[in-house]
């Protein structure tokens, strides 16, 4: 089974738990979220993602930390860090900005120590970051831990021979290569984005890693969205 | 200026991790292709502490990364002196309120863009990107920072083509690179 982590529910004292999907209310994909799903779950039926309780959008919820550890004022800074811009990139969607992040020096440190802290001792050896934003977060991981990088990108981008990945988007489809040979069969690998929404895309890059039979360790995201909530199983 | 002239012994272990992928992306070209550089760890830590050596100590507070290689490098070097690191990205990428700043290709013409705020008057930035060819992106991610007011350090790259004579459209900025490719 495989999990999806993202930082901001990870200093919850709860284990993560399987929720329920819920289609709450996000009029910019109230609309497709069903076919989005349904399609999400016939390719990803062996896959479960593991949602926390904790909403999570955009603001800083500081008074629902249950601790003053050291782990909880680093996410607590991290998710004050972001900011939601609305109405990006059309109307109705509220987008999680984590470039704001980028510019707290001492935030983004911490984004990066508490993913390394996660990963460094679990024998991975390949770390997948997803275009573009999952190449800001994914080889600081990687040159941590002593993994390779593997930029997971769209099309006509990566030269040479690559292997692709048709996924689903809100309307239509798009499209995710990564380079042939980049990965061997029976390595660990891990997939970083900045966000989780569908999960689509993250699915698309499990599939391109197990396809050359990668084992895909887990995926690790900053943020979640909670009004997308899935249990794939 | 280039860690390759200084003969740092890491230099070798770099350049030969980056392949030639010929007709890419079109007849004619060949495209320097620096992927197999991040496959190998060792060499790629050694390009990322190349440059975090140089710019460490320098009160570079901004590390600005061009879409999308840029990206791969410059957060590392950011994290490593201390710096906040800027994307610089194609049009409508960025959410939010942004300057924009147009530039010349082969056929046509691109546009860089950077968000309103992120960098202040007076700070010491650091441009990155993979590779300089003719160095019209490079000299759109200079001009964002002029505009705002940040002083360019360096433009710091892996590769330079110097045949495109890049490094002379940089108005007078130092650019530093780890290989040299023909």
């Amino acid at each position: 089974m495989m999990q999806a982590i993202s930082l901001l529910n990870f200093s919850k004292p709860s284990p993560l738990f399987v929720a329920p999907f819920q289609r709450r209310h996000c009029p910019s994909i109230a609309g497709a979220a069903a076919p989005i799903s349904h399609l999400h779950r016939n390719r990803c039926q062996s896959y479960r993602i593991s949602v926390p309780p904790l909403s999570c959008s955009g603001t800083v919820q500081q008074q629902e930390m249950a601790s003053d550890d050291g782990q909880d004022s680093r996410i607590s800074r991290i998710s004050s860090a972001i900011r939601a811009i609305p109405d990006f990139p059309k109307p109705g969607i509220l987008f999680q900005d984590i470039t704001t992040l980028l510019l707290d020096t001492k935030a983004f440190r911490d984004t990066i120590d508490l993913f390394v802290e996660r990963y460094k001792d679990k024998n991975i050896s390949v770390v997948a970051g997803i275009e573009a934003r999952g190449f800001i977060f994914g080889p600081p991981i990687a040159l941590a831990i002593g993994a390779k990088f593997v930029p997971m990108r769209k099309p006509h981008k990566l030269p040479g021979e690559v292997i692709s990945e048709e996924y689903a988007l809100e309307y239509g489809t798009d499209v995710m290569e990564m380079h042939v040979g980049a990965v061997e069969s029976g390595e660990r690998a891990l997939v970083v984005d900045d966000l989780i929404a569908t999960g689509g895309t993250l699915c698309a890059a499990i599939r391109l890693l197990e396809r050359v039979g990668v084992q895909v360790v887990e995926c690790a995201c900053v943020i979640e969205l909670p009004e997308l909530q899935i249990n794939l199983l | 200026m280039s860690a390759y002239k200084d003969k740092d012994p890491r230099i070798n272990g770099i350049k030969t991790t980056i392949r030639v992928v010929p007709d890419f992306p079109k007849p004619g070209i060949m495209f320097q292709d620096i992927t197999p550089l991040f496959l190998e760890p060792k060499a790629f830590k050694d390009s990322v502490d190349i440059f975090i050596e140089r710019y460490q100590g320098k009160n570079i507070s901004v590390v600005a990364g061009i879409e999308a290689r840029g990206f791969i490098f410059g957060p590392s070097i950011a994290l490593a002196i201390g710096a906040k690191f800027v994307p610089l990205r194609k049009p409508k990428k960025l959410p939010g309120e942004v300057i924009s700043e147009e530039y010349i290709l082969e056929y046509g013409r691109d546009c860089l863009e950077m968000h309103v705020g992120a960098v202040e008057p007076g700070e010491r930035a650091l441009v990155v990107d993979d590779l300089i060819a003719t160095g019209g992106t490079l000299c759109a991610a200079m001009n964002l920072l002029e505009r705002v007011g940040a002083e360019v350090v360096e433009c710091a790259c892996v590769i330079e083509l110097p045949d495109l004579k890049g490094r002379e459209r940089l108005n007078g900025k130092p650019l530093y690179v780890l290989v040299e490719a023909h």
